[in-house]
């Protein structure tokens, strides 16, 4: 059986102010598996992640479920984080206490609390049959496609050019330039569109 | 057993929701943000998209008593 | 646009479109057509000779929006990159029924080809960057109670823009469309079609209150003793030196702002009546005016969305190209490999359209600078024991990612051929649309398997 860590996040007083958290971190210790709780600040913060790391090798872990904000936001830095600690990216999974939680319940603090237990449970339930994955490389093919040619599209085109690959600009009309081609002056300086 | 009047009052159903990463988990994320108040009842499972979503988790989830399902996506 | 044009690590595809794409981040195969240019562009000079001559001179010129002409053989306008022309095949004569030819005989470089088709040319590319732009909201159908487009003084910014430009049709003097007249007496409306939730959009297209300053400023430069009136919603100048530009045209210039709508235009003999409303006086107004100018809102170019499905990447309901993330991520699309430079995303004015477009190159040239790149590895995989080969997948992957595979094994002492669904991880996004689809199981997609979402499932209904 995996020894799953558990990393509770107060986000200051965005989830802590709301979610009894170490009320969770003592029903999360009774869930099986989790070999370790911890509550944190700010858990992505430097600190956070070094307490994190820490843990991880200090106790063995090899599974992790960060209960925080929302994976969306935060997963590829917890992902780095246990990298860090010598476990794969993989075995990591964030239970979403702030947005799906705190800051939608926050008039409700005890259904609230309820319900980070719940999906703190929910994470620790996935984790527990989380495997390690592998990313696979594919070449790079260093040329670029800028499809429309006014100013925009022109910029884009002369700044990857300018660092030595390959563009080509796709435009409709017969002409690059655009709409700034048509202009006369431009604000503020009143120089020219073309 | 007779229900009582003020437990059907405030009877609340337990949903699970499955919610593409993309687009509705997105948006419950927003909903966050906005600091939009609902109901606690509701349990999100991430997931890639609404396509991952196998009929065979909202048969287990009814079988385990939920009393309703919501895929977003 | 010269500096695009003779750069040697830029090549230009002019009057050409993307016709298809194919592949994925860092590995797009792209189908281009190229449009029918009837001109060798090899032996092209430019030296106009062929546009002086063409008889076809009546044809609306789409670059000057409709204030100027055109011929059928033409350069956009005489800057041109390339300063090459094309023949629009419909209004070239000889294109339609075969009477004419001039320009075959008076070109001295021998570069016109009537028989010219389209070509279609698939390449590779690695990234790609939307800079298509914006187009100005159709008010002629929107509001009829500004003549709907059918006063012939009442124009838009960028018909304005073309009176006011040295190279435009009026060599740059400001004269209204009806009667060539010099108008003594110009009315600006704002917002015309923007924050309009009604009839209109409700954002607010951001460069119209700042090029309205820079209109009116150029007709009272221009036109001595003329009088200026904008009527406006709010004046919203956040930028450097913006503000600075606006209350100079007012307090300098003397440019009049009434702060109120506008109800009604309608033509009376040669003037142009404007009616609205004062709200700070809270007196309704009447200008007697020479020319109007509505400044319109931004909107997406008329085939963007369409170009977004043909990419592959999202678009919002206006049909703006969506970025990754409004605040940390704003030149990128959900889409791998593919970026985002200018107004296409949104509406912009020029300082923001190139710093948005240096974002997306760095965007790109961070991409070039590894040979390789990582994939995500939470893709489908196929259990090849017990798959039964009936590839129902194959036709619910959006991504064309399966492919029936042929494998050899031995069964009881004999070898037998059987298929196999097979997934290529370079085109797999991980959606996992296959894994509901297969009955006997055996397509699972990794990091969301059956497995962990039932775990899930069980824990959140205890
Ligand atoms: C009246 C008016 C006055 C303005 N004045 C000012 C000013 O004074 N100062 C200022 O800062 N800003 C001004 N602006 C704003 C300015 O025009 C824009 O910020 C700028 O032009 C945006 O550049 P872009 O490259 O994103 O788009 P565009 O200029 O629209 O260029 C897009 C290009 O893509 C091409 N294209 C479109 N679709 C396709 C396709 N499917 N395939 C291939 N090619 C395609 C188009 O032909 C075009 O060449 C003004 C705008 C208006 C309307
Ligand atoms: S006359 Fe011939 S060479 Fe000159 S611009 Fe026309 S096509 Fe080109
Ligand atoms: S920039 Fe000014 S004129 Fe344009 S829509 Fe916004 S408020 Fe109206
Ligand atoms: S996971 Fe989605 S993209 Fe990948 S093979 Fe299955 S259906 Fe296709």
């Amino acid at each position: 059986m995996k020894r799953i860590g558990v990393f509770l996040c107060w986000c200051g007083s965005n989830i802590g102010g709301v979610v009894d958290v170490p009320k969770v971190a003592e029903i999360t210790r009774t869930f099986p598996g989790v070999a370790f709780v911890q509550e944190n600040k700010y858990t992505c913060s430097e600190p956070g992640q070094a307490a994190m790391v820490q843990a991880i090798k200090e106790h063995k872990i090899d599974a992790v479920v960060v209960a925080s904000c929302s994976p969306r936001m935060h997963l590829p830095t917890f992902q780095k984080a246990v990298q860090t600690a010598g476990l794969n990216p993989y075995m990591v999974e964030m239970a979403n206490l702030r947005e799906h939680c705190s800051w939608v319940h926050s008039a409700e603090p005890e259904n609230a609390t309820q319900k980070a237990v719940e999906l703190v449970r929910k994470a620790v339930a996935k984790v527990a049959k989380l495997e390690p994955l592998f990313e696979s490389y594919i070449p790079v093919t260093k040329r670029a496609l800028v499809i429309g040619g006014g100013i925009a599209g022109i910029q884009t085109a002369l700044d990857i050019a300018d660092s030595g690959h390959q563009v080509v600009i796709v435009e409709k009309e017969a002409t690059i330039g655009g709409r700034m081609a048509q202009l006369d002056k431009t604000f503020p300086t009143l120089d020219c569109g073309a | 057993m007779s229900v009582k009047e003020k437990d059907v009052a405030n009877w609340q159903p337990k949903i699970l929701g499955f919610a593409c990463n993309w687009c509705s988990y997105a948006g419950a994320d927003v909903c966050g943000v906005s600091r939009f108040q609902h109901p606690s009842t509701m349990r999100v499972v991430r997931v890639p998209c609404s396509g991952r979503v196998n009929p065979h988790f909202v048969l287990r989830a009814f079988q385990r008593g939920i009393d309703g399902v919501l895929v977003g996506g | 646009m010269v500096a695009a044009a003779q750069h040697p690590n830029i090549t230009l595809y002019t009057y050409s479109q993307v016709e298809s794409v194919g592949g994925y981040i860092g590995n797009f195969e792209v189908t281009i057509r190229k449009n029918a240019k009837y001109v060798d562009y090899s032996k092209c000079t430019g030296c106009g000779m062929c546009e002086t001559k063409c008889p076809t001179k009546k044809v609306t010129s789409e670059f000057d929006v409709g204030m100027g002409q055109r011929t059928a053989i033409y350069k956009p306008f005489a800057q041109a990159v390339p300063n090459k022309p094309v023949i629009d095949n419909k209004s070239c004569k000889k294109l339609i029924d075969g009477k004419c030819g001039v320009c075959e005989k008076v070109c001295p470089a021998g570069a016109i080809n009537y028989e010219d088709q389209d070509e279609l040319v698939t390449e590779k590319f690695g990234a790609i960057v939307m800079a298509t732009g914006f187009d100005l909201i159709d008010w002629g159908k929107l509001y009829g109670e500004y003549g709907g487009g059918t006063i012939p003084d009442v124009i838009d910014g960028l018909q304005f823009e073309r009176l006011v430009n040295a190279g435009g049709p009026t060599g740059g003097k400001i004269k209204r469309p009806s009667d060539h007249e010099v108008p003594q007496t110009v009315v600006f409306i704002k917002c015309v079609g923007s924050r309009d939730v009604l009839k209109g959009k409700s954002y607010c297209s951001r460069a119209c209150c700042m090029y309205t300053a820079k209109h009116a400023h150029q007709v009272l430069e221009k036109v001595k003793g003329s009088d200026v009136y904008i009527f406006y919603m709010d004046v919203r100048t956040p930028g450097k030196m913006y503000d600075e530009f606006y209350m100079r045209t007012r307090e300098v210039d003397g440019a009049k702002y009434i702060r109120g709508q506008v109800s009604k235009i309608f033509q009376d003999g040669n003037k142009v009546i404007v009616r609205g409303e004062d709200t700070l006086v809270g007196q309704s107004v009447e200008v007697v005016a020479d020319m109007v100018v509505v400044e319109t809102a931004m909107v997406p170019r008329p085939d963007a969305v369409q170009v977004a499905q043909t990419v592959g990447f999202s678009y919002d309901k206006d049909g703006w190209y969506t970025e990754a993330h409004p605040k940390l991520r704003p030149v990128e699309t959900n889409t791998g490999g593919v970026f985002l430079s200018g107004c296409c995303q949104g509406p912009k004015d020029v300082p923001d359209s190139v710093a948005q477009a240096s974002a997306a190159a760095v965007k790109v040239v961070a991409m070039f600078s590894k040979d390789q790149m990582a994939t995500n590895p939470q893709i489908a995989s196929v259990n090849e024991g017990t798959c039964v080969g009936c590839l129902l997948c194959k036709p619910i992957c959006p991504y064309k990612a399966i492919e029936a595979k042929e494998i050899t094994e031995r069964v009881h002492g004999q070898s037998v051929t059987r298929t196999v669904a097979s997934v290529n991880s370079g085109l797999c996004q991980g959606c996992g649309a296959c894994t509901a689809e297969c009955r006997s199981g055996s397509i699972n997609l990794k990091g969301f398997t059956n497995l962990q979402l039932l775990a899930e499932v069980d824990a959140a209904c205890l």
